[in-house]
């Protein structure tokens, strides 16, 4: 077995434990994450590893549960950041100079607005919610990668076979479908990867700060927020364990990003 | 040069060390003196009131404005007794008020108080906007030096509980930025006050009344986990906390919990949803809520005892009205926990469950209905949920859902909110129940109207004697046919009222508290003048 079969199993068992983290928190019934008074309070056990709070709430239910939330609105808004990126980078590589002055304008302006502060802004504006949250963070997130998608862009442009396919006759269609399209798919594929801790973290950020999802959604953010007021008391499980487990997922897909990145790199492929 | 430049070195240093070691010394100083100290107080509380110290404000409604004084006051037992006056007359029609106030009192800058500063005072607060209410009031003047008359639109008994909270402010200092420095005849002086931190005061010498025992105090700003952390390390001699808190003990301090009408309750609201809306374009009415037999059945079903275990760790009691233990409240309005008794309202109602999904239906509507509370309160959580989770077993599906009190606003007009009232004033009732405040503030949000609730509390206000008025506000409860408490109208599902919790030092003396109205923080100090070390 050489390296990049080791990588790729690698890859595809860290996917494969996202996945049941998603499908688990997904498919939980409601009735596991209701309050019921009688056992609040609760410290870590066999039981309850996580504990309860003080509704009675088990947190190891509500940690898989935002888990699988914060999986599902990073998976949405990574991809929609993403294929943004792929569309406005090209844009920026293939139009004539002056789209590529606005583009680039426009991309150094979302960056140079604090990203956290530009998603409070999007989200508070398009109604908060799931729905806000996802649009803020799609939003948002899409600028480095198209800045890279357009360099790639430019530096195929000048390649001596698009010229030539040119030069045979090809429309610009065709050859932004066949000849540099194909070779962004591995950016796309590693931005897209790389942007899932990014929008993970800034959703957990902004409903931690409380211009998220509402009190009822067991969000990371939120569990970590309500944990804040419990700390002093002790109860420190409250957040530890749904912020280790936060911790624990972006590093699952920082691992998964950097080996597709090795897989697809041609220089580190081999070893 | 060389030479030079060593020696200055050691200097330094020599002046670090130094300095290092005096500091030390002095903070070591500072802590001992703070704990053995008999007339200082450091003490922490949740809120700082935004609008500064200003009376004709608000400040002081809850609890006692300190820096001022105040006409009348009441006492523990919630009666009313003369301060900064000597007494007080009414005509027979109820409509002039007539207060003589006392000839020694002074200004901390010197200056006598004078009937023309109470003039001002109340002229002032009318005019302010505020949350200080004085519409019936018509006008205010001062007869003589010592004499001051108040003429009302429309008689009110419970006018002489607005006097006793609203602190005099002298009219040659007052201006706009009166509430960062204020100047009083109150038996505290503020000394300063540092936004968002804390505010320093200093006992009054010249109250004319007996001066605090304790000559300085501290109160600092900060949240209720910073304030049990800072009373933990010895920092605070006395420390608001809340029920989520009380199970730790802190050595030295006692968990005083005070019982309070600080009340937590449902308003449904009472009108059918015609597709009505308010001026603002808010929908008014709900059709479950408007359901008697709901409104009842919740109050019956939900076991309030149940609530003050759970959700506030036994730290308060039942509610079944608004007063719960004032002279204006009834016991009429108690009733007991029977889970039968309000799964048969239901069914006698119509409310049935047809398709067996666990929530009961009548007429086709299902008996669900949203909850909607303030997202920021951890206890209105728990209690709506609580509560969400007790309705299921009646067969009442209620959808809690935390919000922002703007949204809440705007939506309370047609779905159920989780509030909190309570207050040392009887015009309270008058402003959740009559119809005059429908749909005014967050006052009367469920739109109730009943022309004989109206009348009970237009009697109630417009009586001369109090002991009669009294009777009038118990009638508004119950008057043995009707009332807005849960044998009547059910207007309200009452929970509880929410015991009051401090950590307060084992030597430090904090008097007899009277019930604490709503907002946990400054009713505690409203006796400050009478704490005391032992």
């Amino acid at each position: 077995m050489n390296g990049r079969i080791k990588l790729i199993f690698s890859i595809i068992a860290t996917i494969t434990i996202i996945l049941i983290i998603a499908l688990v928190g997904i498919l939980m019934d409601e009735d596991v994450l209701k309050a019921d008074f009688k056992i609040k309070n609760i410290e870590p056990c066999l039981e309850y590893p996580f504990g309860t709070d003080w509704m009675g709430r088990d947190m190891l239910a509500r940690t898989v549960k935002g888990l699988s939330i914060s999986i599902v609105i990073g998976l949405v808004a990574s991809i929609v950041s993403a294929v943004m990126a792929v569309i406005i980078g090209t844009l920026a590589g293939t139009m004539p100079k002056w789209v590529d002055s606005i583009l680039g304008w426009l991309i150094d302006l979302v960056m140079g607005i604090p990203h956290l502060v530009l998603l409070i802004l999007i989200s508070f504006a398009v109604g908060r919610g799931i729905k806000g949250v996802m649009i803020g963070i799609a939003v948002t997130h899409w600028t480095s990668l198209a800045r890279l998608v357009r360099s790639e862009v430019l530096q195929i442009r000048n390649e001596f076979y698009i010229k030539l396919s040119k030069k045979l006759g090809k429309s610009n269609i065709y050859i932004l479908k066949n000849h540099i399209l194909p070779h962004l798919l591995p950016q796309f594929i590693i931005g897209l990867v790389l942007l899932f801790p990014h929008a993970i973290l800034h959703e957990a950020a902004v409903t931690f700060l409380g211009f998220g999802l509402p009190p009822e959604v067991p969000a990371i953010g939120i569990i970590l927020s309500e944990s804040m007021k419990y700390l002093s008391a002790g109860k420190w499980h409250l957040a530890l364990f749904p912020g280790l487990s936060l911790v624990a997922i972006v590093l699952l897909f920082e691992h998964i990003g950097s080996n597709i990145k090795k897989v697809l790199d041609p220089y580190n492929a081999q070893n | 040069m060389k030479k030079f430049f060593w020696i200055s070195i050691m200097v330094i240093l020599a002046n670090l060390i130094l300095v290092g070691c005096a500091e030390t010394v002095l903070t070591d100083e500072g802590q001992a003196e703070r704990t053995q100290s008999k007339d200082t107080l450091v003490m922490a509380i949740g809120s700082e009131p935004e609008g500064g110290f200003d009376p004709c404000t608000g400040w002081g409604r809850y609890g006692s404005p300190l820096f001022q004084s105040t006409l009348i006051e009441t006492d523990k037992n919630m009666n009313i007794v003369y301060d900064l006056a000597k007494n007080y007359e009414i005509s027979d029609d109820g409509l002039t008020w007539t207060f003589t106030i006392r000839d020694d009192a002074y200004f901390t800058d010197g200056e006598k108080v004078t009937a023309e500063d109470v003039a001002f005072t109340f002229g002032t607060a009318k005019l302010s906007g505020s949350i200080v209410d004085l519409t019936n009031m018509k006008e205010v003047t001062a007869v003589n030096e010592f004499t001051v008359e108040f003429i009302l639109e429309k008689p009110d008994t419970s006018f002489v509980y607005t006097v006793a909270a609203t602190g005099i402010v002298p009219k040659h200092a007052y201006g706009p930025d009166y509430g960062d420095s204020p100047i009083g005849s109150g038996p505290f002086k503020l000394l300063q006050w540092d936004k968002g931190q804390q505010i320093i005061m200093e006992a009054n010498e010249n109250y004319y009344g007996k001066v605090p025992e304790i000559k300085k105090i501290t109160i600092l700003f900060m949240d209720e986990d910073a304030a049990f952390a800072a009373a933990k390390a010895g920092e605070i001699d006395v420390a608001m906390t809340n029920s989520n808190f009380a199970d730790q003990e802190i050595k030295g301090m006692n968990l005083v919990s005070i019982k309070s009408i600080d009340n937590r309750g449902l308003t449904l609201p009472y009108l059918k949803d015609e597709g009505r809306t308010d001026a603002e374009g808010n929908k008014i009415g709900n059709n479950v809520t408007s359901n008697i037999a709901i409104r009842r059945a919740l109050s019956y079903g939900i076991n309030r005892d149940i609530l003050v275990n759970d959700v506030i760790n036994g730290y308060g009691r039942p509610a079944f009205t608004e007063c719960d233990g004032m002279p204006w409240g009834s016991d009429e309005a108690i009733v007991e926990y029977d889970l039968d008794k309000a799964k048969s309202i239901l069914e006698e109602a119509g409310w049935i469950d047809i398709d067996n999904d666990g929530i009961r239906e009548k007429e086709g509507i299902k008996a669900e209905f949203n909850l909607l509370y303030s997202s920021s309160d951890a206890t209105r959580q728990a209690l709506a949920t609580a509560v969400s989770l007790q309705a299921e077993e009646l067969g009442i599906k209620i959808t809690t859902e935390g919000t922002s009190w703007d949204v809440i606003s705007k939506r309370m007009f047609s779905e159920a909110v989780l509030m909190g009232w309570g207050a040392q004033n009887p015009i309270e009732t008058y402003l959740l129940y009559h119809s005059d405040n429908m749909g005014k503030d967050y006052y009367n949000p469920e739109y109730f109207s009943s022309e004989r609730v109206d009348e009970y509390i237009d009697r109630a206000m417009s009586t001369n004697n109090l002991d009669e008025s009294m009777e009038y506000w118990k009638k508004v409860q119950w008057d043995g046919t009707t009332g807005i408490s849960t044998k009547g109208e059910c207007v309200w599902v009452w929970l509880v009222n929410v015991d009051h919790l401090y950590y307060v030092r084992e030597d430090l003396n904090i008097g007899e508290q009277k019930i604490h109205p709503h907002g946990h923080a400054w009713p505690i100090v409203a006796n400050l003048k009478e704490w005391v070390w032992n």
